[in-house]
């Protein structure tokens, strides 16, 4: 699947033994998007002649031609992943950081607001935890969100809850994240929000 | 590059009050005149000129130096001609062309049409530039269905030709006919650099295929290519190697590149590797 990080678009894709990788998004032959492409196996292969890549970014194998190694040269850049209580965090450039770890906490859902992160901060009022937000939203549980700039002024949401959180705590802390999400846009579609990010 | 000739729309289709499309970023009106010949006018008014051929009608934005490219077997009796129509491409008319060269997408792009797994290797063929035109010669590749008119898994040859930097035109086996090539072409119209109409027309030996399965395969494939073409970085074809890596199954794609560039035909290219 597609995914975006501060670096650009990336392919993001689990193998057949479970791994995640996150490829560059560009099929260096003729600059197909990979996140387009398919898994077999333990490889991504692009979808528009079949080239496959492994994990680490090697060129496996060019179907046009069966009988021939790729050169060591035909390589995509892969990011280092981690993946941590249901959460799957990308590195940009070299890191020995752990990721920041949200334990006893679950995903519940992901969506798109269009407006930026000052924006979007503006709306919850809250406050900047470990990593994403801590936020106190109205009649749900405990909410963690975690935001990562798109194109533009969109912004992707990730929507934490406690895992002990019961199914009724989960539609509202989803209802709230929407709530959210349309309070923020409210604030970026009338502008209202000088200090955000100008581009 | 302004002084080529472009397909501008269907002749069948045009009546006097004509369509509003067009060229290279300039607004472009096509009509019927009275006569009933093809009247192309250019944004400010002015006469451009046109010509109707192989179905389409031809404009330029300059002073075309010579006539239309010849298909002589578009004069060739018994064949059916077919005006499969347009389809809208983001994505440089370039690139549109360079796809249409390419046989190593087959088995993945048009899955069990014109390729299928495993019967993904390209054979050696030939390329070579004749009287200024690309053309590859003793192009193989096995296919499910090559055609309409093809029952079940045949290898097809193709010859290819790039008689003009938007246009191409290709002889391949025909099914009925072993004798005969059928031919299909590919007419780009370049809207911008980064956005075309294609306009795909054929000159076929078929006489059981009705009219609207002929159209429709050929759509079928054109819309399987349109998936790749508006997914591909960046938008224009670059002509500079370094952006992309080619293989011998390319050599099509890298004589075409070469040609454009010895022109000096960039419009809808990158020329520097960034």
């Amino acid at each position: 699947m597609p995914a975006r990080i501060p670096a650009g678009s990336i392919a993001l894709w689990r193998t057949q033994s479970g791994r995640v990788t996150a490829s560059a998004d560009r099929c260096p032959h003729r600059g197909m998007r990979l996140s387009h492409g398919f898994v077999r196996g333990e490889a991504l292969s692009c979808i528009y002649h079949g080239w496959s890549y492994g994990q680490t970014g090697e060129c496996l194998r060019i179907p046009a031609h069966p009988g021939l190694t790729p050169p060591e040269t035909i390589r995509v850049a892969a990011h280092a992943v981690e993946e941590a209580w249901g959460v799957i965090w990308v590195a940009v450039g070299e890191t020995t950081a752990e990721p920041p770890r949200f334990e006893g906490f679950v995903p519940l859902r992901s969506l798109t607001a269009h407006a930026d992160l000052a924006t979007l901060k503006a709306a919850t009022g809250a406050t900047a935890g470990t990593a994403g937000l801590d936020w106190p939203a109205p009649g749900a549980p405990e909410i963690r969100l975690l935001s990562v700039p798109q194109e533009g002024y969109e912004t992707l949401i990730h929507v934490l809850v406690p895992g002990d959180s019961s199914p009724a705590q989960r539609i509202a802390a989803s209802r709230a994240a929407e709530t959210l999400r349309r309070t923020a846009e409210d604030i970026q579609a009338k502008g209202l929000a000088p200090w955000s990010t100008t581009r | 590059m302004i002084d080529e000739w472009y397909p501008v729309g269907l002749f069948s289709q045009l009546d006097a009050v004509g369509r509003r499309t067009a060229l290279m970023g300039e607004p472009i009106d096509v009509a019927r005149d009275a006569e009933g010949n093809a009247k192309v006018t250019g944004g400010n008014g002015r006469a451009l000129p046109a010509c109707v051929r192989y179905g389409h009608v031809w404009s330029s934005l300059g002073t075309p130096q010579k006539a239309l490219f010849a298909i002589p077997e578009a004069d060739q009796p018994g064949r059916r001609f077919v005006d499969v129509g347009v389809v809208r491409v983001r994505c440089s008319p370039l690139r549109a062309v360079e796809n249409f060269l390419d046989i190593a997408h087959f088995p993945f792009v048009h899955t069990d049409l014109l390729g299928a797994e495993p019967h993904t290797e390209v054979q050696n063929y030939k390329v070579e530039i004749r009287e200024d035109e690309v053309w590859a010669t003793q192009v193989k590749f096995y296919q499910p269905q090559a055609a309409k008119s093809a029952s079940g898994g045949i290898t097809t040859e193709y010859i290819y030709r790039v008689p003009a930097p938007t246009c191409s035109v290709l002889y391949k086996t025909c099914p009925p006919r072993p004798s005969e090539w059928d031919v299909i072409t590919l007419f780009v119209q370049p809207l911008a650099e980064d956005l075309c109409d294609v306009w795909p027309w054929m000159a076929l030996f078929d006489d059981t295929t009705s009219m609207t399965d002929l159209i429709h395969f050929q759509q079928t494939i054109f819309l399987q290519d349109r998936s790749i073409l508006e997914n591909q970085i960046p938008r224009l074809l670059p002509l500079d190697p370094g952006m992309e890596i080619p293989t011998r199954a390319d050599l099509t794609s890298v004589a075409y590149r070469r040609w454009l560039k010895r022109r000096n035909y960039t419009y809808g290219a990158q020329l520097v590797a960034q």
